[in-house]
């Protein structure tokens, strides 16, 4: 089942463009990560979908249902914690659950309880008196107590130190676990690489990657380095696949942009001593593709 | 409507509400108390100062010229500076919060973020707002009533006549809240709004005012709302001025509904 889809989702903002012909599929389950540089279109996609902000053209669906027109329909089933949270002043927390429990029309204290214990955020101050981490708290307990269906959380663990950040991944793994989807966005990427397990990455309002975690690895370039027993003549013919950044006699530093295998097959009639092949190099790919000047996707 | 927005619109506005009504409370007090004593002397003073007989002219709608009865005094009583004022500061500070503020503050976020209809966020709001607004009024006609209490010589006004005023004053001020709505919806920031409102009230104040001298400002004085509140009316007739009654409803609900309609159809942008 389809949580969210986006159909050639255009917003301008006058003459500047928010998001354009954003394309996007999320299916139930899943932990989804949108990822982009400050302005890229992350907020913009999700004021769209909170039916904040009415699409220039295109559509944005929540559980098959227009975010503009049935716009509180499809709020019911989800939890939203804003990018630049404001609540109340006025507010403590529990009466802050309280009103939401009252425009939910359920009664959602038992659950913000437990959230807050977990969450280690006492209740009974007020927003005014609460630090910024203090409010994020309190905002992601309001985004989680009615247990939605969907989470949409713009850039949840701003503000939040890394014993919270932590809990709040682990609940939000139990959330997908239990079938729950969270569509979240953020700037970091080691944040994305532990707990998404699709993700698109949105730069200057256009969609330029989303795929599984896993792909994304498979296409993210290795540093490999290979020992030689001896200098031989075929050492000055690299592989394609094998960018060569560093080189002796006897040692190569590599990038690898092809698959191990490739590697391996290619190594195997050669005198080699040691060779040592690294992790694929997310960040190095996600860095390309937030600045590579046109929008296709890097090879 | 929506209990959770009731309850939260009613805990934004009662301190608001609370101190514009002891403010209203007060200044009643203070005329009721003070204008019967100064019956006597009132056509004097009138008579010697030109620029203050047009001013009360301008508020009251009607030249009372030297004969000052008790009628005309509680009229005035109804229509000083003040007591207008504090009415639409209080009216413009509660109906310019939704959407403008709630945008202003960031807030706007949360709020609809929730399950529930901008047009039903905006109904729940201006439940409350009217219901203040009738506080506010209540808390004046006490004011009114205390003063005639403890004062030396009271302005010995039939009750009806005088809830006929109230009524009045209710819609003109629901005449100004509905302005404030639509100028709120129209805006992302609240101080805005509340400036446009200001405007609007302060330029219906000077073409009341210029109107009295001004044929040209005569001409258009129906378009000020300030046309359609003239106590001294029914507190000497005792009728219900059924028209005036109905012009500030209207402009009251057509505004009002405006601004409904432009909130639902408007994009909220807090950033």
């Amino acid at each position: 089942m389809t949580t969210i889809e986006l159909h050639n989702l255009t917003r301008r903002y006058g003459r500047r463009i928010g998001v354009q012909g954003v394309n996007l599929t999320v299916p139930q389950g899943l932990v989804y990560g949108f990822l982009g540089p400050n302005g890229a279109g992350k907020s913009t996609t999700i004021r769209v979908l909170m039916g904040f902000l009415r699409p220039t053209e295109g559509q944005a669906q929540m559980f098959g249902r227009d975010s503009w027109r049935d716009g509180p329909r499809v709020r019911a089933d989800v939890g939203y914690l804003p990018g630049d949270l404001r609540l109340y002043p006025w507010l403590t927390g529990s009466e802050a659950l309280r009103l939401v429990s009252r425009v939910r029309r359920r009664n959602l204290v038992g659950a913000g309880s437990e959230l807050a214990a977990r969450f280690n955020l006492d209740l009974n101050v007020r927003v005014r008196s609460m630090s910024r981490g203090m409010r994020q708290k309190l905002g992601l307990i309001l985004a989680l107590a009615h247990d939605p269906p969907l989470l949409i959380l713009d850039e949840p663990t701003a503000s939040l130190d890394p014993i919270m950040q932590e809990q709040l991944y682990e609940h939000l793994r139990e959330a997908a676990a239990r079938g729950r989807t969270v569509f979240f966005s953020s700037h970091t990427l080691s944040e994305v690489q532990r707990l998404c397990d699709r993700l698109a990455i949105v730069r200057e309002g256009r969609i330029v990657a989303d795929d599984t975690l896993e792909n994304l690895r498979s296409r993210a370039k290795r540093e490999v380095i290979i020992r030689w027993r001896d200098a031989a003549p075929v050492h000055n013919n690299p592989p394609q696949f094998l960018d060569v950044h560093e080189r002796t006699d006897r040692q190569w530093s590599a990038s690898l942009n092809g698959s191990v295998s490739a590697l391996v097959q290619w190594l195997a009639d050669k005198p080699i001593d040691d060779l040592t092949i690294g992790q694929p190099d997310l960040e190095s790919l996600f860095r390309r593709y937030y600045q590579q000047p046109s929008p296709e996707s890097p090879r | 409507m929506n209990s959770g927005v009731i309850i939260k619109t009613a805990r934004e506005i009662w301190v608001p509400t609370l101190m514009f009504g002891i403010g209203l409370l007060l200044s009643e007090i203070l005329l009721a108390f003070v204008l019967p004593s100064v019956e006597k002397d009132f056509g004097g003073i009138i008579s010697q100062f030109k620029l203050f007989q047009t001013l009360l002219k301008a508020l009251l709608g009607t030249d009372i010229g030297d004969k000052v009865g008790p009628e005309a005094l509680q009229a005035i009583a109804w229509v000083d500076p003040v007591v207008l004022a504090l009415v639409w500061a209080h009216v413009i500070v509660v109906c310019t919060r939704m959407p403008s503020g709630e945008i202003d503050r960031g807030t706007a976020d949360v709020l609809f973020g929730l399950p529930i209809s901008r047009f039903n966020v905006y109904l729940s709001d201006t439940l409350v707002c009217l219901i203040a607004g009738a506080v506010v009024i209540a808390l004046a006609w006490l004011g009114s009533v205390i003063g005639g209490l403890i004062a030396p010589t009271s302005f010995q006004t039939s009750a009806s006549r005088v809830f006929i005023v109230l009524v009045n004053l209710y819609l003109l001020g629901a005449a100004v809240g509905g302005l404030a709505y639509l100028m709120s919806a129209l805006s992302d920031r609240r101080g805005r709004a509340i400036g446009a409102v200001f405007a609007i009230v302060l330029a219906s104040f000077l073409l009341n005012f210029l109107a009295q001298f001004w044929p040209p400002a005569e001409n258009v004085s129906f378009l000020g709302i300030l046309n359609y509140y003239r106590p001294i009316n029914p507190l000497r007739e005792g009728l219900w001025p059924v028209r005036d009654l109905l012009v500030l409803a209207g402009v009251a609900f057509v505004s009002w509904l405006a601004g409904a309609i432009i909130l639902i159809r408007r994009d909220i942008a807090t950033t």
